[in-house]
């Protein structure tokens, strides 16, 4: 070996120590089990497809999108909700004032806006989600609705902006959003006080988030401080150009026609495996194929899934209530009979007809990745 | 053996220009972590147009950048879309904390 490579092997061998020295310096994340770390400050934490084996996802699983830094916690008792805009009787809820308000629980899906960007090629910048950015979880809280009866907000409000108490650094834009009203509106649409039962987490929200079900994730905002009722839309980043999807299909990798975005409301159709594991190696023998699939505003109708590279379907299982907003989990108990590699896919179809689709459109930001599932695994003799 | 040569080729094209790459991972330290951890960057891999978009956002948020050409040739050859991407991190268990 001559001089050069020796060192040149050194140096890679010295890499690769540095590397494993470091994984066991990654973070803790309170109240999190071990998640997929995209970025720790702020956090934005995958659910790693193994923890998805339950109806309700646990918070301890529950993934993490933050856009701007974690605000500083919000004492229970300091805690005021401003309501305001379009309204007759301009409020200062305590959270005592919402938790008189009728509480609503529903079991309902929140999942980020770019879960799946990290399938897209060419690649989008964001962060890269693979099948993880999703959760479903039981929230209870009192109706958007009875919050702005209480305020006398006016007929003709046409949205609903929702400010958050994070804030950006230097001069990162605030993170507001805004909903048409109809869908605030909604008896569905909650601010919610609790997640599975429990006051919701810090990391989550405390002490209330909205939660816009069948909806994009970024809809569901943290934390709310204000609600107001408005004429138009806010136009701040986080609605424009933020969270936007091309009206009309780009070629991939071409920029984003900016008069031609449109905001990103109701959710697609689709389905994840997530068992067995992408690229898993297993005993020949029965494997039972698991995963969940749901499709915003719809319910799950079926779940079919190949074992052969897409030439034949058969049913999976579908178990729980066929309701809109939440998932469904399916399996299917496949009896391989041969050795070797095999693709597996899984296709979702909602109750209005929506069909996953072979190739989920390439867009700038890589938003909605919903094509059908695939995942590869190898089975061998024991 | 091909292999082999083919790093020492790779090795000595790196070398070229490793003080524009120090350069940019100096500025990378100093200008990209008052808002975010540097694994939301690490984490990606994108083209030179895409990255030189990203710091045209990152400066409009009012980012200061000294060596902005440093930084994005250190971003294209650490991070380009032709590197495989990272193996994913996993934070350490906090669910008993």
């Amino acid at each position: 070996m001559s001089p050069n490579r020796r060192e040149l092997f050194a140096a890679l061998l010295t890499a690769g120590a540095i590397r494993a020295a470091h994984a066991a310096d990654e973070p803790v994340i309170p109240g999190k089990r071990p998640m997929i770390l995209h970025n720790d400050r702020p956090e934005d934490l995958e659910t790693p497809v193994r923890y998805f084996d339950s109806y309700l996802t646990p918070i301890d699983a529950f993934f993490v999108r933050q856009h701007l830094p974690r605000p500083a916690p919000i004492d229970r008792a300091q805690y005021r909700l401003t309501v305001n805009g379009m309204v007759s009787k301009p409020q200062q809820l305590t959270l005592a004032d919402l938790e008189k308000l009728p509480q609503h629980t529903l079991p309902a899906v929140i999942e980020c806006t770019g879960n799946g960007r990290g399938f897209y090629s060419p690649k989008v910048p964001g962060i890269q989600w693979l099948r993880g950015a999703i959760g479903n979880a039981e929230w209870t809280g009192p109706r958007i609705a009875d919050i702005l009866k209480l305020a006398g907000a006016s007929e003709s409000a046409a949205y609903l902006e929702t400010d958050g108490a994070d804030t950006g650094a230097i001069n990162t834009p605030d993170f507001i959003r805004s909903l048409p009203m109809k869908k605030a509106l909604h008896p569905a649409t909650l601010l919610a006080l609790k997640m599975n039962g429990q006051p919701l987490p810090d990391i989550h929200g405390a002490p209330a988030r909205l939660i816009v079900p069948g909806w994009d994730g970024t809809s569901s905002v943290k934390w709310v401080i204000r609600l107001s009722a408005a004429a138009q839309p806010n136009n701040g980043f986080f609605m424009n150009p933020g969270y936007r999807y091309p009206k009309y299909a780009l070629p991939p990798g071409t920029p984003a026609r900016p008069a031609e975005l449109e905001v990103i409301e109701g959710m697609p159709v689709k389905s994840s495996i997530t068992a067995p594991e992408d690229q898993a190696k297993l005993p020949l023998g029965p494997v039972t194929v698991r995963g969940f699939a749901w499709a915003g505003e719809e319910a799950i109708e079926r779940v079919d899934v190949s074992t052969d590279g897409g030439s034949r379907w058969q049913p999976a299982d579908l178990t729980g209530p066929k309701l809109p907003f939440a998932w469904r989990l399916w399996k299917l108990d496949w009896k391989p009979t041969q050795p070797g590699y095999y693709t597996i896919l899984s296709r979702a179809t909602d109750t209005a007809g929506r069909v996953q689709p072979i190739v989920s459109p390439w867009n700038p930001s890589g938003y909605l990745w919903n094509a059908i599932d695939r995942i590869g695994v190898l089975l061998e003799r024991a | 053996m091909r292999i082999g040569i083919a790093l020492i080729f790779l090795g000595a094209a790196l070398a070229a220009d490793q003080a524009t790459l120090d350069r940019g991972q100096k500025e990378e330290a100093r200008d990209c972590v008052a808002c975010h951890s540097l694994r939301l960057i690490h984490s990606q891999r994108l083209s030179r147009a895409t990255w030189n978009k990203e710091l045209d956002k990152m400066t409009g948020w009012g980012t200061k950048i000294t060596d902005r050409d440093a930084l994005l040739e250190y971003l294209v050859a650490n991070y380009g879309d032709d590197k495989p991407a990272p193996p994913p991190a996993m934070s350490q268990d906090g669910a008993k904390h």
